[in-house]
Order: C-alpha cells, then sequence, then structure tokens
C-alpha cells in the first residue's frame, strides 16, 4: 500500500513537470516571413485570427472605446478577434525579455501598447519583431516620417508605427487662480508668492519626469543643442541650472518640499481636493474628461507654457514571438487609418490627438477633424503646436531623473 | 519508512515549491550578481551590492526598519490592552465588540484610504479642526501624513494589525483562568500590576510571534508605502519597485540585491529576536 502511495505521488509529480515543460514549448509557429509578402495575402492570412493586444488598462474610457470600436470595426472589416489585455507597459516589456532569454518562440502578446524607454529597453534585448512600418499601406499614406523615426530620441527603424499623440499642458481652476504662470521663471515667482499651492510628481513618474525636463529646455536655452544624442560635458555644464531652480522652489511646494506626490494621479488628487492650484498631464484633453467624470469643476481650463511644452508620439508594436503577425499587421494598419484615429479624437470616446498627419488628408477627412469638439477646458492641436518642443534623448531623460534624485530629492 | 519514502511521498508539494519557490530565489541571487540577466549588463558582479552603500539606499533601509518596530510595537502593545479588556468584558458585551474585527477584513490598501481620507490637509480631520476653529484654513493644520516621519503608514498599520493582535491574544486569555485575576484583585493589586504579572506573562507567546509576523510584513509591504509612503527616505519595497520597473535595466541587479538584502534580513532577525525572547523568558523563571 505504502509502495503504491509513493509510486502515485512520483507518477503526479512528473506529471507536473511535464505540464510545465508543455507550457514552454508550444506549436511552431508558421514560418513565413510576413516582411516580404504582398499586404493582400496578409490580410488573408488574419482573416478569422484572433489578436491579443497587451495595452496598458488604467483608463476606462479607452478601455472602452478599444472593445467596442477597434474590436468592432477588426470584427467587421477583416473578420479579427480583438482580446485585450490590460498590462502596464514595463510589465510587459519584462514578461518579453524573460521570454527572449528562454528562447521562447511562441509567445502569447501580438500587439504592444508602447514608446519612449520601454520601447527602448524591448529594442536592445532584440525583442520585437520588424522592421514592420513600411509594409503597412496607411503608414506610407498618413504619417509624417520624419516626426515617426525616434522615439525619445531613440531610433525607430520600423519596429513600432504610430498610434497617437500627446503634448504636455498645466490646468488650473479659473474659479481659483485668475492669473497662472506660464513661463518657468514665472512659475518661480509665483510658486514663492503662493507657499505650498505647487508640487510637481515625483521622478521617474512619467509626468514629474517630463515636468523637470521642460524645465531643463527652458533654463539652459532651449531644446536644439540636446537632439544630437548624449553630451556628458554639455549635460554637466547645463543641468546645475536646473538643481539650482528646483532647489530655490523646494521650500515653498506642497508640504515645503519634504514629500512629492507618488504618481500623476495623486497629484490630481490633490488638485482636485483643493491641496495644489496647479496641475498637470502629457495628456492634452485630461481636464476635460475629469471635468466629464465629475472630478474637476468645469471651470478648469488647461493651457501650455510659452517656453516650451512636450509632445510625442506613441506607438504599437509586435513582439519577437507573436504568435499571429500577419493579424498584428492588420490591427497596425487599422490604428493608422483615418476613421480609427478621428474616433479616437472624439472626447466621449478617448480625445487623444492623431498619430498621422492631418495635412496629408483628404479634404473632407480633414474638415472632419477639424470639426471635432474638443471641449472648453481643452485646447486644440493647433493652438498647442506653437508651444510643441520635441522629447530628449533617452540618455538624457536617465541622467535626468537620476541627478534630480541626487541633487534635488535627496 | 526510509527517508527516501517520505520524500517520495511529499514529491507532488515538495516538486512545485523548489522549482518556483528555490527557483525564484535563485535567479533573484543570480541576477543581483550580474548572471543570467534577460539583457545584456556591463556591471561587475558585486556592483549591485556595491550600490546599495549609497547613502539614500542606507537611508531607506534604516527608515523601513523604524517603521516596521514602529508599527509592530505599537499594534501589539495596543493590541494586548485591548484583548485583555474584551476578555473582561461580560459575556453578552462580548459579543459586540466583534466590532473591534473589522479592519481585519478590510485589505491593506483600503485601510491606505480611509487614512488617506481622515488625515490629509484636506481631509476629515482637518476639515472639523477648522470648524471647531483650531486653525483658520484647513491647509493650516499640521501635516500628519507625508512630513517625513512615516506617521501615516504606522497609523495605517496600526490600525489593521490591532484586531490581529487582539485575536491572537483572545485565543491565548480564553485558557487562562479568570479565578487568577479575581485572586489578584482580592489581595487587592492594582489593574497595572495584575496586567503586569498575571496576564502579559500568559499572552507572552502570542505577543512574540505577532510581532515577528507583524515586524517582518511590514518591512516588506508595498501596498500602503504606494499610497502613504514619503519621498525621502523611502520605504525600501517602494525603492525596489522603482529600481526594477520605473529606472533603467541597468539597476535590475541592485533591485535584485536589494530583495536579497531584505531576506537574510528578516532571517537573521528571525534567529536573533526568537533567542533573544527565549533568553529572557528563562530569566525570568529563575526569578
Amino acid at each position: 500500500m505504502k509502495r503504491t502511495i509513493a509510486l502515485f505521488s512520483a507518477l503526479l509529480s512528473l506529471a507536473l513537470l511535464l505540464a510545465l515543460a508543455a507550457c514552454s514549448s508550444g506549436p511552431e509557429a508558421g514560418k513565413t516571413d510576413w516582411r516580404t509578402k504582398d499586404f493582400a495575402e496578409v490580410e488573408q492570412a488574419a482573416r478569422g485570427t484572433t489578436v491579443r493586444w497587451y495595452m496598458y488598462g488604467g483608463w476606462e474610457h479607452v478601455n472602452r472605446w478599444v472593445d467596442n470600436y477597434v474590436a468592432g470595426e477588426l470584427k467587421k472589416r477583416y473578420d479579427i478577434t480583438l482580446v485585450r489585455v490590460p498590462m502596464d507597459a514595463p510589465e510587459f516589456v519584462n514578461k518579453l525579455l524573460t521570454e527572449k532569454s528562454a528562447d521562447k518562440d511562441v509567445g502569447v502578446i501580438d500587439l504592444l501598447w508602447i514608446n519612449g524607454e520601454n520601447f527602448r529597453n524591448a529594442r536592445q534585448a532584440d525583442a520585437l519583431w520588424g522592421p514592420y512600418a513600411d509594409r503597412l499601406p496607411n503608414y506610407g499614406k498618413y504619417v509624417d516620417k520624419k516626426l515617426a523615426t525616434r522615439d525619445f530620441g531613440f531610433p525607430v527603424d520600423g519596429y513600432e508605427t504610430p498610434y497617437g499623440q500627446a503634448q504636455f499642458v498645466y490646468e488650473y481652476d479659473t474659479a481659483r487662480t485668475v492669473e497662472p504662470p506660464a513661463t518657468f521663471e514665472a512659475l518661480l515667482a509665483w510658486v514663492k508668492e503662493h507657499p505650498g499651492r505647487f508640487t510637481y510628481p515625483q521622478p521617474p513618474d512619467f509626468t514629474g519626469s517630463a515636468f523637470i525636463r521642460q524645465a531643463f529646455y527652458a533654463l539652459t536655452g532651449g531644446h536644439q543643442q540636446y537632439m544630437k544624442g548624449f553630451d556628458q560635458q554639455l549635460f554637466d555644464a547645463n543641468a546645475p541650472k536646473l538643481w539650482a531652480y528646483l532647489n530655490e522652489m523646494k521650500p515653498f511646494l506642497w508640504e515645503a518640499g519634504r514629500s512629492y506626490p507618488q504618481s500623476s494621479a495623486a497629484l490630481d488628487t490633490l488638485f482636485a481636493r483643493g491641496e495644489v492650484d496647479l496641475d498637470m498631464s502629457y495628456h492634452p484633453l485630461h481636464a476635460q474628461s475629469k471635468i466629464l467624470e465629475g472630478a474637476y469643476p468645469k471651470t478648469v481650463r488647461s493651457y501650455p507654457f510659452r517656453d516650451g511644452s512636450l509632445f510625442n508620439l506613441h506607438f504599437v508594436a509586435i513582439p519577437f514571438n507573436a504568435p499571429n503577425k500577419p493579424g498584428a499587421m492588420v490591427a497596425a494598419n487599422f490604428i493608422l487609418s483615418p476613421e480609427c484615429q478621428l474616433s479616437k479624437l472624439e472626447p466621449s470616446n478617448w480625445g487623444d490627438y492623431p498619430g498621422i498627419d492631418v495635412g496629408k488628408l483628404p479634404p473632407d477627412m480633414r474638415e472632419a477633424f477639424d470639426a471635432v469638439d474638443l471641449g472648453e477646458a481643452s485646447m486644440s492641436p493647433a493652438k498647442l503646436a506653437p508651444y510643441a518642443v520635441p522629447e530628449i534623448p533617452a540618455d538624457y531623460l536617465e541622467a535626468l531623473e537620476a541627478g534630480w534624485e541626487a541633487h534635488v530629492l535627496h | 519508512m526510509s527517508a527516501r519514502g517520505t520524500l517520495l511521498k511529499f514529491s507532488p508539494l515538495l516538486a512545485p515549491f523548489l522549482l518556483l519557490f528555490v527557483g525564484g530565489l535563485a535567479l533573484a541571487v543570480a541576477q543581483s550578481f550580474g548572471l543570467w540577466l534577460p539583457f545584456p549588463y556591463e556591471g561587475g558582479r558585486l556592483d549591485a551590492y556595491r550600490a546599495l552603500l549609497q547613502p539614500y539606499l542606507l537611508a531607506s533601509i534604516g527608515f523601513s526598519v523604524y517603521v516596521a518596530l514602529a508599527s509592530a510595537a505599537a499594534s501589539v502593545g495596543i493590541g494586548a490592552v485591548l484583548s485583555y479588556g474584551v476578555w473582561r468584558l461580560p459575556r453578552r458585551l462580548e459579543t459586540a465588540a466583534v466590532v473591534y474585527k473589522v479592519p481585519l477584513i478590510l485589505p491593506h490598501i483600503a485601510v491606505a484610504f480611509i487614512i488617506l481620507v481622515f488625515w490629509t490637509k484636506s481631509g476629515f480631520v482637518a476639515s472639523v479642526g477648522h470648524h471647531l476653529g483650531l486653525v483658520d484654513t484647513p491647509a493650516d493644520f499640521p501635516s500628519v501624513l507625508y512630513s517625513g516621519n512615516g506617521l501615516g503608514m504606522i497609523l495605517a498599520y496600526v490600525y489593521k494589525e490591532v484586531p490581529f493582535v487582539v485575536i491572537l491574544c483572545h485565543a491565548a486569555l480564553k485558557r487562562l483562568d479568570p479565578r487568577l485575576v479575581q485572586t489578584a484583585h482580592m489581595f487587592g493589586a492594582r489593574e497595572t500590576h495584575v496586567f503586569r504579572a498575571a496576564v502579559l506573562p500568559h499572552l507572552r507567546n502570542s505577543l512574540h510571534t505577532a510581532f515577528l509576523i507583524l515586524f517582518l510584513y511590514t518591512f516588506g509591504a508595498f501596498d500602503i508605502p504606494f499610497l502613504l509612503g514619503e519621498s525621502t527616505p523611502g520605504m525600501l519595497s517602494i525603492e525596489v519597485y522603482n529600481l526594477y520597473f520605473r529606472k533603467q535595466l541597468a539597476d535590475r541587479p541592485t533591485a535584485m540585491a536589494v530583495l536579497v538584502l531584505m531576506l537574510l534580513f528578516s532571517a537573521v532577525f528571525i534567529v536573533l529576536y526568537t533567542k533573544v525572547a527565549a533568553r529572557l523568558s528563562s530569566r525570568e523563571r529563575k526569578l
């Protein structure tokens, strides 16, 4: 009897090990190189398949739009079933890196929503599939190639295709604040006059990090000098001006600068509760959607700083081991279509600025884009454009984040 | 039965344990030395551990220990007194006292939100203070949260963990003969003396267990520091999260080194604590 139990146990554990092993090797995906095929063939192969899209899931309205509009259209047009999987970008990049190091050829992710350092991390580990961008007809027709060649200074090389655009804005309540500061010089004076009423999210938070980058541009003579790539001497010469500025501001910040909000959502809450008078966001329609949610009063308005407001593109990409590459390509192509971008701009859907160049569209489509009502709290892409400055190369970004910790936080 | 037979029988449990837990641990240790990383890493073998000596990480270690010690000690202290109080209640009130168990079923993150709602400068307590005329505006209310001393987190932990201590102690007190306390009272012992001489020794084991569990949990937990933590020094769990997810890939070995250090610290702490506790109680017995 004892022996049977022992034998049974041994068998069971063997089965468990086998099951674990089975997880890591699936059926070999098609060896077809879809980069060399005609797009009509890609569309044909995509028919009836499932595309699993891993994307940040923290925005209810975006999830709704993807589940209803994008999934609905893909089903209708291409008979593709879209499955949205909510996951933060650093986590799915991490998953990809692990799969890469384990040589797992067939993964579970078909499409990613990605940009910036996550893209760079994935590319550096060679965890993305491509180059595929120029294989998509809509990329050729509608994308501003010059804008889309770099993602936070890192070369895109066709390994991701645009999804949308964001630009940095500040937000204030007209009922509380009459004249908000619109340059970094004015901000310092304003913060000193209103102690405790301003703060920024703690870098490396995305929004807080963008805030100090803009200050860096504004205080050291503009963005042009940094576009050529990282220059340690230039950084060492200029960064102290930024630290001095932020340290001068520090004692007048919320909680006397002893603590910073840990995320932009935390700053939003402080603003909504009236603990601070200025809010900031990398999403130009952020204030409008907060008003629609009822979190902000209707009197909140957004505006850019006159000495520079960062903008960037965000993208979709295909993992090296995506099981359904044709499906992912068709989805990425559809995302670049004017119809999809127009639906995305509609504030009741999402309100994300177009990732394509509206100037390249036929006149009737261009009018449709102009006719979208973005809400009173927002400024149109055309009004924001004059203040737009490009993102800094990622090496600067990291040096700034590390430097902020060393010189301002600690 | 032979040892091998036992091992074989346990294998359905042991195999996943070895694979997942020990495997994960091995991976963490290896990555802290810059090995088995899924990306090219140029640092030396010990660079990650050298990075632990940066002043801000040292401060963060000290701060985490302080928050864990303060919350565990306060929870155990309050919990012990409270459990004695509940035990002394008449039977019909004892059922009403289940109210104290409410925080037990709340997730930590919910407790963090409760603390936020009550104690921020725009929160409930500040508003009440303002309406009572204690301060001119709610914003003048002294900062309880985010003031650099971890008070917000300690409050949250104490609120959440006291009921846990009470439950552990209550189980122990059920075995305490009430006549012992009655006799002490009859001989004219004061309440504090009864508590110290009769009740506390009876609770000692439960309190030690509770303290260890709470200390170790608080030392490594993430959710409450994420909402109530301060920027500098930050709690270790948040620093690890930042190092791993929000900074560069090259910082990941440092994150792993912090995790390995936390594990070692916890193990050493358990050993030292149980040794000291045992020595203390044996000395008491000799008296």
